[in-house]
Formats: C-alpha cells, sequence, structure tokens
C-alpha cells in the first residue's frame, strides 16, 4: 500500500512538474489511439495473416489422385493485406524458368505454358497467381492489399512415369485487384503526424523563453562549430574518414559489374547506397567519440564550465547548443566526405534512386547528430577523459564492430543454428537481425536509407515495418539528447 | 535605511552518491540549515574554514546548483523557478577561473555577453570600458590562452560585469593573485562598492576580509555562526585585552610577582632567549603607559616593545573552535 502511494504520489508530482509537456504527451497518447484504429481498420477488413490460410491448405495424395484444399470455399474471394516477400521481377514465369510438365510442391501448382507472362506472387507466405507480368509495378519488401479469389481446376502430370491428377484449389488475382496499403495508410500517417505537431507546437509555446533559449543554442553551436573545426584533430580525422568513405564509395561502386556469384557481389546501386551507410557510420562513430570528449569534461576540468553555468541560459540549452555544434564539426566534413563517396561509386557502379541518395545525405547527418548525443551522456556522466574515451570506444566496438556476433549469440541462444549453411537467409535469423538492428544507430541508418529507396513507407524490412525505422530514426537522437540534457541537469542537485 | 538585497533561509544541501540502480550510496551534508542576510551596498565577507560550505552556498546561490529545502531570496523573490531572471542580477567569479583559451580578451566577452539581451555594439563598448578599467586594454586582442592567473581573473571579472549586475559573487577572488594583484582588486571592487554594487566574497584570507569587507558571516559546518558589521567586530577586538611583548635586560623575581598580582594585567610570562628577557603581558590596550612606567621606575632597561592585538583570526578561530 505504501508502495502505492508513493508511486501514485510520484507520477502526480512529475505530471505536474512536466505541466509544458502535457500537450505533448495527450498528443501521443492520441496517436497511439489512432494507431490502434488504424491496426483494428487493418484486421477487420482484411485478412493479416495470409500465412496461416496458406497453411492451412490440406494434399492429398491418394494413389495417382492427388488434391490440393483450403479451408476456404471455392469462389470465396478475400482481400489480404501482406507485404511481397520476393521481388516480382523474379517471380514472372517465362519459358526459361521452369520446365512444363513438372510438379511444384512450393507454389502448388503445375508448371504449363499457360502460365507464362503471369506472376505468382509471395504476399507474406500465400503464393497467389496474378494473371499480369508485375515485374515493374510492384517490388519487394512492400505491403499490399491484394483480393484474390479461389478457383478450382483439374490437371495432369507425370510423375516418375505415372500419370497423375492433380485436383488444385488456389488463389488468383488481376492487377486491379492490387494496390500499395499505403494509398489508405497514408490517411492515418498523415493524421498521426498531424496531431503530434499539433502537440509539440503547443508544447513549445509554453516552453519559456523559447524563441531567446533557440538563440543561445544557436550561439553555443556556433561556438562549438568555430572551436571544433579548427582543431588539428578533427581536421586528422576528417581527411582520414573522407578518404575512408571515397575508397568504399568506389568499391561498392565496381563490386556492382563483379560476379554475381562471388560473396562480395553487391546486387544494386541501392543496395550498395544501404552499405556505405555502414561505412559512414563507422567511421563517423570514431570522430563522434573525438568531438565529445573536449566537450563537458574537458570544460570542468578546465573549469570554463562554471562561467558559463552563471549565465542566463538552461542546462538543457548547453546541451543541445553543444549536441548541434558538435554534430556540425562532425557533420560538415561527413557531408562533404559522402558527397565524395557518393561520386566517386557512381562513377564506378549505377545511379542510386534520387529519394536513396537524399537519405543516405539527410539520415547521415541525423545520425551524427544521434552519436554526438550519445557520446555526450558519457562525457557529462564519466568522471574521468579516460572513462569517456573508453566508453565511447566500447559503445563504437559494440555497434560498429562486434554487433554481428552479438546477433549471432542470441540468435543461438533462441535455437536456430547459426553453423548451418545459408543461415543468415533464415526468415527466423533475419527478423531477430532486424529487431536488434533497432536497437544499434548505425542499422537503423542503414533501414532508413534502405526504407526511403522504395517509393512507398508502407514498406516492410526483414519483419521491421517502415513506420518502426522512421520511428527509430526520430527517437534515437530525441532519447539521446533527453538523456544527456537529463544527466547534465542531475548535477544540479549535487 | 537599508534594504535587503539577498536572504537565505535554512538553506540544506547535501552531495550524494548513487549506485547504477539509482540507490543512494553516500550523502554528505554541505549546508545545515543556513541563514544569511546581505543588505544593499555592503561588501560581505563569507568567512569559514575549508570545507564549510563556502562554495556550496555560493553555487546555490548563482544557481550552479539547487538547494534542497530552505529559501534563497533576492530582492523579495525567491530563486526557485526563476533562475533566469536572476542570473540577470548577478556576476560570478568562480576561484578557478576557467576561459577559452583561443578566444581573445574581447572574444571572451563578446561571446558571454551575448548570453544576455545585449547587442554586439553595446557588449563591445562596455567590453573596452570595462577592460581599461581592470588594466587590460592593452591585451584585448591577445588570445586568453596567453594570459597569466592575474590577468585571467581580471578577464573574469570584466564577464562577471558585463551585464551590470546589481550583485557581484566572488569566489575566493585572490587565490592565486600576487600582491599586486590583490591590491589592485581590493582597490577594483572598493570603487564598484562604492558605485552601489552589492559584493559578496568568500575567502579564508582573513586580513583581506578585515580591509574589503563591511559586514563579516562566519559559517563553519553550513551553519552561520556568527554575522556581524566588521565596524563592530573591530570594537570587540578593541575592548578585549592585547598581548605585549617587552625585551628587557632582566626581570627580577619579584618585579615579575609584583606585575602578575595587579589586576590590570590578566598574565604574564618571560623566556629568555639568551640575550634578552623576553616578557609577554596580557592587558588592555590604555594600561599600555601603566606597564613601561611602572618598568622604567623599577630601573629595567627596555630594549623593545611590541603590541600584539587581536585580529579578526582569533575571533575566526574561537568561533570555529580552531586555535
Amino acid at each position: 500500500m505504501k508502495i502505492k502511494d508513493k508511486y501514485l504520489q510520484n507520477s502526480k508530482d512529475s505530471w505536474n512538474n512536466n505541466k509544458t509537456w502535457h500537450p505533448l504527451i495527450v498528443s501521443l497518447v492520441l496517436v497511439i489511439s489512432l494507431a490502434i484504429v488504424h491496426k483494428a481498420y487493418w484486421i477487420s477488413t482484411t485478412e493479416t495473416n495470409p500465412a496461416e490460410v496458406w497453411a492451412n491448405k490440406q494434399i492429398t495424395k491418394d494413389g495417382n489422385n492427388w488434391t490440393i484444399n483450403f479451408e476456404e470455399d471455392v469462389g470465396d474471394s478475400i482481400t489480404f493485406k501482406g507485404i511481397l516477400r520476393t521481388a516480382p521481377k523474379f517471380e514472372v514465369y517465362k519459358n526459361d524458368t521452369f520446365v512444363p510438365g513438372k510438379y511444384s510442391e512450393g507454389e502448388a501448382l503445375i508448371y504449363s505454358e499457360d502460365l507464362y507472362g503471369k506472376t505468382m506472387l509471395n504476399v507474406s507466405g500465400i503464393r497467389i497467381l496474378v494473371n499480369d507480368d508485375l515485374s515493374k509495378k510492384f517490388f519487394v519488401s512492400e505491403i499490399i492489399t491484394i483480393k484474390a479469389t479461389l478457383i478450382s481446376n483439374i490437371s495432369t502430370f507425370d510423375n516418375n512415369g505415372e500419370k497423375v491428377t492433380l485436383v488444385r484449389e488456389g488463389w488468383v488475382a488481376e492487377t486491379n485487384d492490387i494496390s500499395l496499403s499505403s494509398s489508405k495508410d497514408n490517411y492515418f500517417f498523415i493524421a498521426e503526424l498531424l496531431i503530434f505537431f499539433a502537440g509539440l507546437y503547443f508544447s513549445l509555446k509554453r516552453v519559456t523563453n523559447l524563441k531567446e533559449q533557440a538563440r543561445l543554442v544557436w550561439h553555443l553551436a556556433k561556438f562549438e562549430l568555430n572551436q571544433g573545426i579548427k582543431s588539428p584533430r578533427m581536421i586528422v580525422l576528417g581527411v582520414i574518414f573522407t578518404l575512408f568513405i571515397i575508397g568504399m564509395g568506389w568499391l561498392l561502386g565496381d563490386l556492382q559489374n563483379g560476379d554475381p556469384e562471388s560473396a562480395f557481389f553487391v546486387q544494386n546501386a541501392n543496395g550498395a547506397l544501404q552499405q556505405l551507410c555502414f561505412f559512414v557510420f563507422f567511421v563517423v562513430s570514431l570522430a563522434a567519440i573525438g568531438v565529445s570528449v573536449d566537450s563537458f569534461h574537458k570544460e570542468r576540468q578546465a573549469n570554463t564550465l562554471n562561467i558559463l553555468l552563471a549565465k542566463p541560459v538552461n542546462r538543457e540549452t548547453i546541451v543541445i547548443g553543444k549536441a548541434v555544434g558538435l554534430s556540425l564539426v562532425v557533420g560538415i566534413p561527413a557531408f562533404v566526405a559522402q558527397i565524395l563517396g557518393l561520386i566517386f561509386m557512381i562513377n564506378a557502379g549505377d545511379l542510386p534512386s534520387t529519394s536513396g541518395i537524399i537519405a543516405f545525405i539527410i539520415c547521415g547527418q541525423i545520425m551524427i547528430f544521434t552519436l554526438v548525443s550519445f557520446q555526450l551522456c558519457f562525457a557529462i556522466a564519466a568522471r574521468s577523459g579516460t572513462d569517456v574515451v573508453m566508453y565511447g570506444l566500447g559503445m563504437w566496438l559494440l555497434f560498429a564492430v562486434v554487433w554481428n556476433l552479438l546477433i549471432y549469440a542470441i540468435s543461438f541462444a533462441l535455437g536456430i543454428d547459426v553453423t548451418a549453411d545459408d543461415f543468415e537467409n533464415d526468415p527466423e535469423f533475419q527478423t531477430i537481425a532486424s529487431h536488434m538492428g533497432m536497437l544499434n544507430p548505425g542499422y537503423v541508418y542503414q533501414f532508413a536509407v534502405g526504407l526511403l529507396t522504395h517509393r512507398t513507407l508502407a514498406i516492410d524490412l526483414e519483419g521491421i515495418p517502415g513506420w518502426l525505422i522512421l520511428l527509430a530514426l526520430v527517437l534515437w537522437p530525441i532519447t539521446c539528447l533527453r538523456t544527456a540534457a537529463k544527466l547534465f541537469k542531475r548535477e544540479v542537485k549535487g | 535605511m537599508t534594504q535587503n538585497l539577498l536572504r537565505v533561509e535554512n538553506v540544506k544541501k547535501a552531495y550524494r552518491r548513487y549506485n547504477l540502480l539509482g540507490k543512494e550510496i553516500s550523502k554528505f551534508s554541505a549546508l545545515n540549515g543556513l541563514n544569511l542576510n546581505v543588505e544593499k551596498g555592503q561588501i560581505y565577507g563569507f568567512l569559514g574554514p575549508n570545507g564549510a560550505g563556502k562554495t556550496t552556498t555560493i553555487k546555490c546561490i548563482i544557481g550552479i546548483l539547487e538547494a534542497d529545502s530552505g529559501n534563497i531570496v533576492i530582492d523579495g523573490k525567491n530563486i526557485k523557478g526563476n533562475g533566469l531572471y536572476f542570473k540577470n542580477k548577478i556576476g560570478f567569479l568562480p576561484e578557478q577561473v576557467g576561459l577559452y583559451g583561443r578566444l581573445t580578451a574581447l572574444e571572451s566577452l563578446q561571446f558571454y555577453g551575448r548570453f544576455y539581451d545585449l547587442n554586439d555594439d553595446l557588449i563591445k563598448k562596455r567590453g573596452k570600458k570595462l577592460l581599461a578599467k581592470l588594466g587590460l586594454d592593452k591585451d584585448s586582442n591577445r588570445r586568453v590562452g596567453e594570459f597569466s592567473l592575474g590577468m585571467k581573473k581580471r578577464l573574469a571579472l570584466c564577464i562577471a560585469l558585463l551585464n551590470k549586475p546589481e550583485i557581484l559573487v566572488l569566489d575566493e577572488p585572490t587565490s592565486g593573485l600576487d600582491p599586486r594583484g590583490v591590491k589592485a582588486l581590493r582597490i577594483v571592487l572598493k570603487d564598484l562598492n562604492e558605485k552601489g554594487l552589492t559584493i559578496i566574497l568568500s575567502s579564508h584570507v582573513l586580513t583581506e576580509v578585515q580591509e574589503i569587507c563591511s559586514h563579516v558571516g562566519i559559517i563553519d559546518n553550513g551553519k552561520l555562526i556568527r554575522e556581524e558589521s566588521i565596524d563592530a567586530i573591530r570594537r570587540e577586538i578593541e575592548k578585549k585585552s592585547i598581548k605585549l611583548i617587552l625585551k628587557v635586560k632582566e626581570l627580577p623575581k619579584q618585579i615579575s610577582e609584583e606585575i602578575s598580582k595587579n589586576n590590570k594585567v590578566k598574565s604574564i610570562n618571560q623566556k629568555n632567549d639568551g640575550k634578552h628577557e623576553e616578557i609577554t603581558i596580557e592587558l588592555k590596550e590604555e594600561h599600555i603607559p601603566w606597564i613601561t612606567d611602572f618598568l622604567v621606575s623599577k630601573g629595567i632597561q627596555i630594549f623593545s616593545i611590541e603590541p600584539k592585538k587581536n585580529s579578526l583570526e582569533e575571533i575566526f578561530l574561537k568561533e570555529t573552535g580552531g586555535n
């Protein structure tokens, strides 16, 4: 009872102490409610688990009479919502892709010449035959809705010299029955964004001296930029990581023209762009450690913070100002390196999508801000300069070097055989890897660029929906900055 | 009529350490219900031994730390929740002055000046005036990294004065300064005070406080032990006995006993340094002529007389339980 009362009192105090952010909190509650309505809408209007429908089919092999039956009745139409698990361009039947007269267990049909020019979609596990070539109309990972009808037909095929009759039920659809789910999702997303921004707007309006504090953020940021960009350490780091990114860009461009059987083959320009993201993250996180060591910790040692803290400026403003300034210190040379890396990659390979290029640059700057804010937490909390560097390097090793080992270890612990050949293509492993990726800013950066190379945000990347990637991209810097500000503000309590 | 500018009311402040789970693992109480009163126009000397809570008090006043309980009231308003407003009224000079070494003196003033509602021209104008006043006008375009400690302190004082504060708070302002620097600082502070600035300074250099301050507060273990005007302390000192050190050729025992029996004398000690007899007599200042006349009348040859007056140091040591 006592604990409950204490908890209630603390919650009440915390609510009352954060009056400024009440509109934002209310808007977030509304956004979550709308998201639940959004989900409920899809569940009530579509079949959101197509894999279950596919798995429930009955295959009976009674001598030479085989049947494939679904639980649904022939003629039934169902609107499925799911993810295109494979690229439609690889699922179009052509005369060189199959041998007519062969039975395919995976697709539950007999190959025939009638299939030429048709596409067998894999929508979240269910196979639906579309009477059209969809190779340039839909793309892998897109979330679609498709109205499919269950039909039945009888055909025969030669099974090791014996004539087998197959009474087969299967799902078919026309091109007009397929649409990107984003066409309806967008209404919900726009409503959610509007509510969120309204909450943010009214909360910011409640912040005391917002304009003045914003001016001071920029004043501090400019100061940090002027101090940091001229430092010999940053010049050396800038040159090294520019050369590294240029080299990697050129290599990834060149690998697009390599042997498709090679382990290092890069499938397309967008894939290369995603890989380049990792190398940008790899070097930029080191630079973030370098600049953050010089911030709070060094200032505390040099006693410059005391004079600053006696000035009419919030502690949050100091943290934000420093985070913005130091991000620019890393971000400006990184921007130059990104552009040069891209130029070299495009020269040696193909041109990635425009949205991908923009995402590569903008999301890269967001990632730099995240890393700097993350390192600032250590710079504020650590007791010595060595601690700042050690914690920073530890996190760099974790995020940039040993993350994959961590994924393997967790996958192994969850029962996945990580010694098996091709285990990296196991959907379960991919789901674990992608979900864990949300906890790594470098992976979030890669996912975000991967997401934005598509024409729609209604994408599912190995089990991670597009909205979650965007949310992670926004939440990472906010959480790091908020933690840094909280740690710095806590010092006022002694 | 004097006006109460700063009131510290029953302020408590503890430093805590927490483990990774956020559980408190140690606590050190720096301030234990501290009370202070500073009136407008005073130079308030804030005395206390090391670890008494002087710097913590100052940090609470200027808003670097937040008191656990109690009130800090400036001009009738509690600073809690109005920190930014009050920071505009206070100038602060920390004990350890840290400035950005790559900036010049003028650039430093411009950097810190922009935290106030001052435009660039005004900052430049005021900055140049302050630099001239504190003898740094010739160094205004030199990098701060090349400055001596004294110059840095003077520049930090310029920064503290840039917004024309109502209260100037100085934490151990003379620490690390040479005697010339101390003297120069004393002159500047007195001059600023004469122009109406209220000054609060913490120090453990008692002569400095005695010479500069109009009022003194002594704290120990985070509590105010005594708060008094320097004049009242001076009067108290004067009322007290002083020690008179006399060097004579020889002091016979019966004369020594005669002196000690006289009720004008509190105590008498004598020792021989091989050359002279050194007598230390504790008595009131007004009785010095009597003792010298008495010794001369007894034919004692006096080589030197040295009155050793009581000082703030003795009061400080007495109040804080030192020796």
